[in-house]
This record gives structure tokens, C-alpha cells and sequence, in this order.
């Protein structure tokens, strides 16, 4: 078997190997390219307020004042803490949400969190977020990618070749043009 | 095919949908046994400057945009400590605010002009998507922080 039909087959393979990762790391890559402070590519952010009960004067908030508030304010995520930002701002957290009560006025400033579904997942992994063992994978990945670049560039040849060498030098010059004029 | 497509990315969604229902290390493993109150680093931050310390507290904010910053209260009402990391080397998850922490890394100083103090706080209100009054910032800021190395959220 001759070198191009060995590397026609090392394209093939690697080629199917990579298409789950290509798609999560294409469809993240989109995602976190827009972030800004009014997209969160991992996270639906949900700002909203409403009024309770306040506080009586004098009166130090417990365990009993914060299933109050909880409740007037329809949240049933399991507690997880509570602490005082300030004199008379309380902040509730729950599961999914964290709630800014001003004790003497009543006024809550909810902040509700969600995973978006598959968005945080695959961005977790192109962020590499987990770290360890995944940085491997993720470094093997990388050298399939450029393999899969060098198999492709080899297979170049015969009727199309002038339209393969045209393609592959655009890929190159797009971006070094982009950083010739920016830089 | 289509199956195997579909079995793959529910397996990447059960996966990753329990991280961090348990508790997390992040970053490098912490090294220091005793802690040190964020009081006592507030108070006496000459002391600690560019040594190593482990804090412990609730974490009472997260940066919302890259995860790249945490409040921690401190054990005196009212305080806190901002631990900074690394972009991308630690995330902290939108997840940790309400969890406790216990977070080792180096203290440091900030001094910033009005004017970076003006855009810090800018900055962190966009990121955060809060309101931002730039008068309530008259003048040179000094604050001191943490700069994570590592940290496990329980």
C-alpha cells in the first residue's frame, strides 16, 4: 500500500473520530465568542424584584423571617446559607436563586440561575472547566485536529489540485490578513 | 447511528449535569493546614502581603461573566475578600455563591487611581448587570485580595 492510500485512510478515521468533538467545540466556540454582559453562554440569568413583609423595627431576622420570605416570594429551592451584605440587606441563598431582601422595606432583588441545557455542558468541556484528565483529551483532540489539517493538505492532488491549493491558502491568508490590519 | 449520536450526548449531558452537585477542588490542592480570618487580613494587611494563606468563609458573590473572581465573607459583619484567579486556569460556577470555601493563595495590594477604580467598578457592575453610581468613588482605592491558587468548595 502506497503512502496516499495510508493517508487517505488516516483522514478517513481521524475524520470520523473527530466529528463529536469538532461539533461540541464548533457550537461552543459560537457561544463564547458573543459573550457579553447581556449573554452568559453557560448560565440563563434571571433578574426580577417584588415586596414582602418587613422586618418588624427591632427585630433580628431568623430562621423563621427567611421561610417568610422564601415563601411570599414563591421560592421553594432547598436553603443554603444566609448572610448580611450590609446593615439591613440580607442575602437568601437557595438552590438556583439568591435573594437581596432591604429588611425594613421588604423589597427583594431576586437573581435566578439556570444551566442552559447542553450549552453549559459542552462549554464546560471546550473551557476545559473540569481540568485533568480532560486536558489530555482534549491536547489529543488538538493533534488529531492538525493531523486531520496535514492529511488533508497531502490529499491534494490531480484535477481539483489548483482549487485545493486556492482553498487552503485562503484558510491561511484570512487570518493573517485579519491580524495584519488589526495589529 | 442516529441512536449512537443520541446516546453519546445524553451521556455528556448526565455527565457533566453532576458536576459540582458534590464537593469541588479547584486548581492546585491546598498545601496550608491553618487559616487565616479575612478579619485579621483586612486589618493587618502589611502582615500577609505576598504570603500564602488559606481563608475560609461563605461566598457570597461569583463573577457572572468568566467565573474569574469570588466574594468571601469575611467572619467580622459586613466584610469580605475578593479572591481573584487566573482567567480559565479556576472557574468558579455561578453555583458556589451560598457555599462555603476554603481558599489558598497569595494576599496582595491593589492601589488604583480614581480613575481605574471608576472603571473597575464599571466594569464589574456590567459584569455582575448592576447599577453603578460612579460618584459614590471620590477618590484613590487601596484594597487587598487574594489571588486563588486553589480552592475546595464544600
Amino acid at each position: 500500500m502506497n503512502w496516499r492510500k495510508w493517508n487517505f485512510i488516516l483522514h478517513r478515521d481521524i475524520g470520523y473520530l473527530c466529528i463529536g468533538l469538532t461539533l461540541i467545540y464548533g457550537i461552543s466556540g459560537i457561544a463564547v465568542n458573543h459573550i457579553s454582559p447581556r449573554f452568559n453562554p453557560s448560565y440563563s440569568i434571571e433578574k426580577s424584584s417584588l415586596y414582602t413583609t418587613p422586618l418588624a423595627a427591632g427585630a433580628e431576622p431568623d430562621m423563621a423571617y427567611i421561610r417568610s420570605v422564601l415563601a411570599e416570594a414563591g421560592e421553594t429551592g432547598g436553603f443554603k446559607n444566609a448572610a448580611f451584605l450590609s446593615p439591613g440587606i440580607l442575602r437568601i441563598f437557595v438552590d438556583g436563586n439568591t435573594l437581596d431582601v432591604e429588611t425594613a422595606t421588604g423589597q427583594v432583588a431576586m437573581e435566578k440561575i439556570r444551566r442552559k441545557p447542553l450549552l453549559f455542558e459542552i462549554n464546560y468541556l471546550h473551557l476545559n472547566k473540569g481540568k485533568g484528565a480532560w486536558t489530555w483529551l482534549a491536547d489529543i483532540y488538538g493533534v488529531a485536529i492538525c493531523l486531520l489539517a496535514i492529511t488533508g493538505l497531502l490529499m491534494i492532488r490531480g484535477k481539483k489540485k489548483s482549487r485545493g491549493i486556492l482553498l487552503s491558502f485562503a484558510g491561511f491568508i484570512v487570518p493573517i490578513a485579519y491580524l495584519f490590519i488589526v495589529l | 447511528m442516529k441512536t449512537s449520536i443520541a446516546v453519546v450526548f445524553c451521556l455528556i449531558f448526565f455527565i457533566a449535569s453532576n458536576v459540582h452537585s458534590t464537593e469541588m477542588q479547584l486548581g492546585e490542592p491546598l498545601t496550608l493546614d491553618s487559616v487565616t480570618a479575612v478579619s485579621e487580613i483586612n486589618k493587618h494587611p502589611e502582615k500577609y502581603l505576598g504570603q500564602r494563606v488559606l481563608i475560609e468563609g461563605l461566598i457570597i458573590e461569583v463573577c457572572a461573566k468568566r467565573g474569574c473572581w469570588v466574594d468571601i465573607a469575611s467572619d467580622v459583619p459586613f466584610e469580605k475578600i475578593q479572591v481573584k484567579v487566573v482567567d480559565g486556569e479556576i472557574v468558579f460556577p455561578l453555583e458556589a455563591k451560598g457555599r462555603l470555601a476554603r481558599v489558598e493563595g497569595i494576599a496582595e495590594e491593589i492601589n488604583l487611581t480614581k480613575e481605574q477604580a471608576i472603571e473597575m467598578a464599571r466594569h464589574r457592575a456590567e459584569e455582575q448587570g448592576t447599577a453603578f453610581d460612579p460618584t459614590t468613588i471620590t477618590g484613590p482605592v487601596t484594597s487587598y485580595r487574594v489571588k486563588g491558587l486553589g480552592a475546595v468548595i464544600q
